[in-house]
């Protein structure tokens, strides 16, 4: 299960429920209110039918207000031009006592906040953080010992800039602001989450399975301070799997004559994911109207902004409408159901009728932003003599930090991707995350997969060393087959294509005269050691519940409208989307609005709750042609080219279908003698467009203007609204449209008549000007496909060339290339853009990027880009890469999701290098000089 | 410890700045900021580290770039400064010109999020406009490019599609590098 967000149905109706009004939007589009959004103006990003830059391109490369944190109060229409400051002020350790805070250092400049909000403040006004299990509380109580490192104390605001950064100078590092008591012991805390999931696969890697989480279940075992108890084999509800688990580790401890067991132990390091834009908003809560308006820079707005409503609801603080407006971009992969937007929300609540700024500075964002998990991970892998892998254990430790948040699901998604590219006909994963004093883990690119599939990599590698194999050969004698079943006994979605990257990699000549390209470089440089290395992997992409909704309209004149719930977040998913119309419709969308979050055409309603609702509960609520499992889908887990590429082609195959094409029927039978198309048989299917141009078979092509104008006449469809639903598999529903019966992948459908509709149609446009078409039937994948972990995968590769210094133990990349597989690419340059800093941030997570756990931490406030060493240009071999992206197998191959399997393989590729290189084969990241050193 | 000040004056993006009283310890970034409202300086480490804010100091040896989050207003005062909203021209309807590296990092698809573009933008700048007064051998602009650009901090890119698009500004501007034209298109279709 993948991070989840809120639908805006939900939303609207915890806003309902509360009596507010609620709006999310973007924030170009409230800027539009008072000054032209820098985004769409430009409109030389597509010209003479090919794509010359980013939508967002001019916009972002001169500067323009395009993040959250470039906005201030005096951008905003209707807000007071004043601008307050606010900081929050964190605890930096987690041993003694918190007693209380001592601002005094502040008093004698006249520095002190105008105001501060504590706990007890917000206490008193009731003000509590919305499910604090999740997101924590908002500010630590005096009298209590600290549950981690950077937890809020207080907010403190100033009414003018001069003094704030004033007292901020003396604020910041001055641990003398705090009072502390006693030492004390952390209190033992519950686990944050556990799972195993035991498979004993048939004779047929494509047959039935003995036991599988996929066909039985997956073990949830229950959790307490005293740690996770795990059940036994007698436990009436996970007996079987425990007995299965036993048998396949009795197998490893005692193997069989013939198999050979290789064990290891695999460290992998907190990072900090270091977005660029730090966490930021800007609130005004204008109590005369009791409206809250706040600009939150999250990749998760709905729930952001649902928290909000909870966290006013029950305060003092009068609340008749929310004005949410997010970034039109956001500084990407760590502001993902963050807690952050709820202390912007309450700083606004005190800025006494002024808009109150909130942003981290880069020590506080260390200090307090989400963090990629630690784990502590042993492996076990079964070989027999012909070197096939025969059984595969993988335990995972993880650390949590201070809060829950998104960590049960980040170790069930890590340990279900350890298997990496193999087959395994026996396999028994268990991970477990448990809480630290440290700072929060969440979300990241990868989401707990480096971590995993890293050692998997590093794991094979060495085992090839063992027996005696090429570990590119061993990998492909072991590596897992279209049809084949993955370790939660689920079928991976068509043709497994990592194969093929490993034919090419195994003839690529850095590879085949590893060798003596080896004895050459080490010859001509003295001191240095070389290697190269490889690691593959394949990372899913998406939730297991992805929602997406589009609409396409087109106008008399030709034009073609887009709306899309798509926001960017940098990776270009709103150019790419405008651009998925073309196949079928002959052209980019003219016009685009994203981040679209008011849908009144499509008039659907939802309990989210897509993972836990029961198939008998579905099977019910599905009859409701208006019910949906969820509404949209947050930015996140690479699935925007997939998913939401799937409900834009959707729109736009229904738009030509029902529309365009009974255009092009009128206009070339159009006669009293049937016209041209008579001596053609003619279908839908033999639509082709041409330079633009709608045509088939011989018939004559046919501009979109031309068809519009005539689909606008005759009042035929010139407007779809699609909403969509995958559960592993798509949703697909039947519908009858005036006698017109189709099925199409989708689950609800609205569509608008042209300006010829009779008023019958016109009678019936009266969602947001589109008529609702009730589905007739619809087939949801089944509740128990959740259980599949994953069956979407995007294969990817990664040919690492470096030489070590044996004095310094550092590290010198030479070249590496990268081999990718990601179906049908959208936009190329945007591919390759993600591919390769996603290598460069896999080589940082290899080599440099290390936070450690505990008091040294980055809740302690010190740390920053002077001691966290993010890789440049000039360690990432950034004129020696190179990447390779296999053809797509055919002209409908749909796209993939890629922007995270892209940083993984390079990792585990460093690692097997520098065991090339220097004999050593090093089980810890990141693989610093310091560490090199050490064993040289 | 009362808040010094003192008597600000530059000219920002050829435009007179000033004067204005400002905290004296007041750092560039911040008077672009929250001073001007020219928020495409972005801040991100405030420790000069990470070269995200970079602009552009003129000088009587040319062009230099600073890193707004460390350089006290008191240093520039009375200097000449560009931001990356003084870098693109503007055509008769206002709309913005982008400059040669903005637009070859337009057309190379060079950023994503964007947060560090005005960083890479301002850095490139300096090194075409210097190379205009000092012109290198082809053969050396890569390394140059990683001498000048190398502290930019990017998390996004992995950087290759901001330097090659700066690559290809140098070696196809005249008179930035001292091998004549047909050398330099040579040179790049051998790499090509």
């Amino acid at each position: 299960m993948r991070p989840t967000d809120l639908s805006r149905r939900q939303f609207l109706a915890t806003a309902a429920a509360l009596g507010v009004i609620a709006t999310v939007r973007p924030i170009g589009q409230a800027q539009a209110a008072m000054m032209p959004s820098p985004v769409g103006q430009d409109a030389g990003w597509f010209a003479d039918g090919k794509l010359r830059y980013r939508r967002d391109g001019m916009a972002k490369v001169t500067g323009s207000k395009v993040f959250a944190v470039d906005m201030r109060a005096r951008d905003l229409d209707g807000w007071p031009d004043e601008q307050s400051h606010a900081m929050t002020i964190h605890i930096p350790r987690a041993d003694r006592v918190y007693e209380g805070l001592d601002l005094s250092v502040l008093e004698a400049d006249g520095l002190m906040p105008d105001l501060l909000i504590d706990a007890a403040r917000a206490e008193a006004d009731g003000l509590h953080m919305p499910d604090p299990d999740f997101y924590g509380e908002f500010f630590l109580k005096p009298g209590t010992l600290p549950p981690m490192l950077g937890q809020p104390v207080a907010i403190g605001i100033w009414h003018d800039y001069e003094r704030f950064r004033a007292a901020r100078s003396l604020i910041r590092f001055n641990e003398g602001i705090f009072r502390f008591g006693a030492e004390a012991e952390q209190p033992a805390r519950a686990p944050y989450g556990a799972a195993q999931y035991v498979r004993v696969g048939g004779d047929d890697p494509r047959g039935e399975d003995v036991f599988s989480p996929m066909k039985d279940l997956v073990v949830w075992p229950s959790t307490s301070p005293a740690g996770v108890a795990w059940p036994g084999p007698d436990d009436p509800a996970f007996g079987a799997a425990i007995g299965h688990s036993q048998a396949i580790r009795d197998g490893i401890e005692n193997p069989p004559q013939g198999i050979t067991v290789f064990k290891r132990h695999y460290s992998s390091q907190s990072i900090e994911h270091c977005t660029m834009e730090p966490e930021n908003g800007n609130g005004w809560y204008d109590a005369a109207t009791g409206t809250l308006h706040v600009i939150g820079a999250t990749q998760s707005p709905y729930s952001a902004a649902a928290h909000i409503l909870h966290l006013v609801q029950s305060s003092r603080f009068g609340l008749n409408k929310l004005d949410f407006v997010t970034g039109y971009t956001v500084g990407y992969g760590q502001k993902e159901h963050q807690s952050f937007p709820n202390y912007v929300a309450l700083a606004a609540l005190y800025g006494d009728g002024r808009p109150v700024r909130l942003v981290l500075d880069r020590w506080q964002h260390f200090q307090f932003a989400l963090k990629r998990h630690p784990f502590e991970t042993d492996l076990s892998i079964s070989v027999d003599a012909e070197g096939r892998f025969q059984a595969f254990i993988c335990d995972m430790i993880g650390d949590g930090g201070g809060v829950m948040n998104f960590s049960p699901s980040v170790g069930t998604v890590a340990v279900t991707a350890a298997q990496s590219v193999y087959y395994f006909p026996k396999s028994d994963l268990k991970a477990e995350v448990h809480p630290s004093i440290g700072v929060t883990a969440g979300s990241m690119r990868g989401y707990g997969t480096l971590q995993s599939m890293a050692a998997t990599e590093m794991l094979v590698d060495e085992i090839a060393d063992e027996i005696g194999r090429d570990p590119i050969a061993l990998r492909r004698l072991n590596v897992i087959g279209s049809g084949m079943k993955n370790t939660q006994g689920a079928v991976p979605s068509g043709q497994m294509r990592i194969d093929e990257i490993l034919a090419l990699a195994e003839q690529e000549p850095l590879w085949t005269d590893r060798a003596s390209r080896k004895a050459e470089y080490e010859a001509a440089n003295p001191g240095m050691l070389y290697g190269v290395g490889f690691g593959s992997v394949q990372k899913d992409f998406g939730t297991g519940a992805e929602a997406a909704v589009v609409s396409l309209e087109i106008s008399p004149e030709g034009r073609l409208s887009m709306r899309h719930v798509a926001s960017e977040i940098g990776a270009g998913a709103t150019t790419a989307q405008m651009l998925v119309t073309e196949p079928f419709l002959g052209r980019p969308a003219d016009e685009v609005e994203f981040s679209v979050q008011n849908w009144p055409q499509m008039p659907l309603e939802t309990e989210d709750q897509p993972y836990t609702t029961s198939q008998e509960d579905e099977d019910r609520l599905a009859q409701n042609p208006h019910w949906v499992p969820r509404f949209t889908s947050p930015r996140s887990a690479s699935n925007s080219a997939y998913y939401f590429t799937h409900a834009t082609q959707q729109a736009a195959q229904l738009l030509l279908r029902l529309g365009l094409w009974k255009a092009a029927l009128s206009i070339w039978g159009g006669g009293p003698a049937g016209g041209q198309m008579l001596p053609e048989p003619v279908r839908v299917e033999d639509a082709r467009w041409q330079d633009g141009m709608l045509t088939a078979r011989s018939l004559e092509p046919l501009s979109l203007e031309r068809l519009a104008a005539r689909a606008h006449r005759d009042g035929l469809v010139t407007g779809v609204c699609v909403h969509t639903f995958n559960r592993w598999a798509w949703t697909e529903a039947d519908f009858d449209l005036d006698g017109d019966r189709f099925s199409a992948v989708i689950d609800a459908l609205s569509v608008k008549w042209g300006d010829g509709a009779t008023a019958a149609q016109k009678s019936r446009m009266t969602d947001g000007g589109f008529a609702f078409i009730p589905r007739s039937a619809v087939r949801y994948p089944p509740v128990q496909r959740n259980n599949a972990g994953t069956v979407y995968y995007a294969p990817c590769a990664t040919m690492v060339e470096l030489a070590v210094s044996s004095g310094s133990g550092e590290v010198t990349i030479l070249s590496h290339k990268t081999w990718l597989e990601c179906g049908t690419q959208i936009v190329p340059e945007l591919v390759s853009g993600q591919l390769e800093g996603g290598v460069a941030m896999g080589i940082g997570h290899a080599l440099y990027e290390e936070l450690p756990p505990g008091a040294d931490g980055p809740g302690n406030g010190t740390w920053n880009f002077s001691r966290y060493h993010l890789p440049r240009a000039s360690e990432v071999a950034v004129w020696t890469q190179q990447g390779h992206v296999l053809p797509a197998l055919s002209d409908n191959d749909p796209p993939k999701g890629m922007a995270e399997v892209v940083m993984i393989p390079v990792a585990a590729a460093c690692a097997n290098a520098i065991a090339a290189a220097t004999g050593h084969r090093f089980n810890r990241f990141p693989i610093s000089a310091d560490r090199i050193q050490e064993v040289l | 410890m009362a808040i010094q000040k003192i008597s600000f004056s530059a000219t920002i993006n050829g435009q007179k700045v000033g004067p204005m009283d400002l905290p004296e310890d007041l750092m560039a970034v911040e008077l672009l900021q929250e001073y001007l409202n020219l928020t495409g300086t972005r801040l991100t480490c405030g420790q000069g580290v990470c070269r995200a804010c970079t602009i552009i100091v003129e000088g009587e040896n040319g062009p230099r770039t600073v890193p707004a989050c460390i350089t006290g207003i008191s240093w520039l005062n009375g200097r000449s400064i560009r931001t990356i909203e003084g870098i693109a021209g503007k055509d008769g309807d206002g709309k913005p010109v982008p400059s040669a590296v903005q637009q070859a990092f337009l057309e190379h698809f060079a950023f994503q999020c964007s947060y560090c573009t005005p960083g890479f933008v301002n850095a490139g700048t300096v090194l075409v406009e210097t190379l205009e007064r000092a012109p290198i051998p082809a053969a050396q602009v890569e390394a140059r490019i990683l001498d000048a650009l190398d502290a930019n901090i990017c998390r996004c890119t992995g950087y290759v599609r901001y330097y090659q698009a700066l690559r290809d500004v140098i070696l196809n501007t005249p008179g930035l590098t001292t091998d004549d034209a047909q050398e330099t298109a040579l040179n790049t279709a051998e790499k090509a």
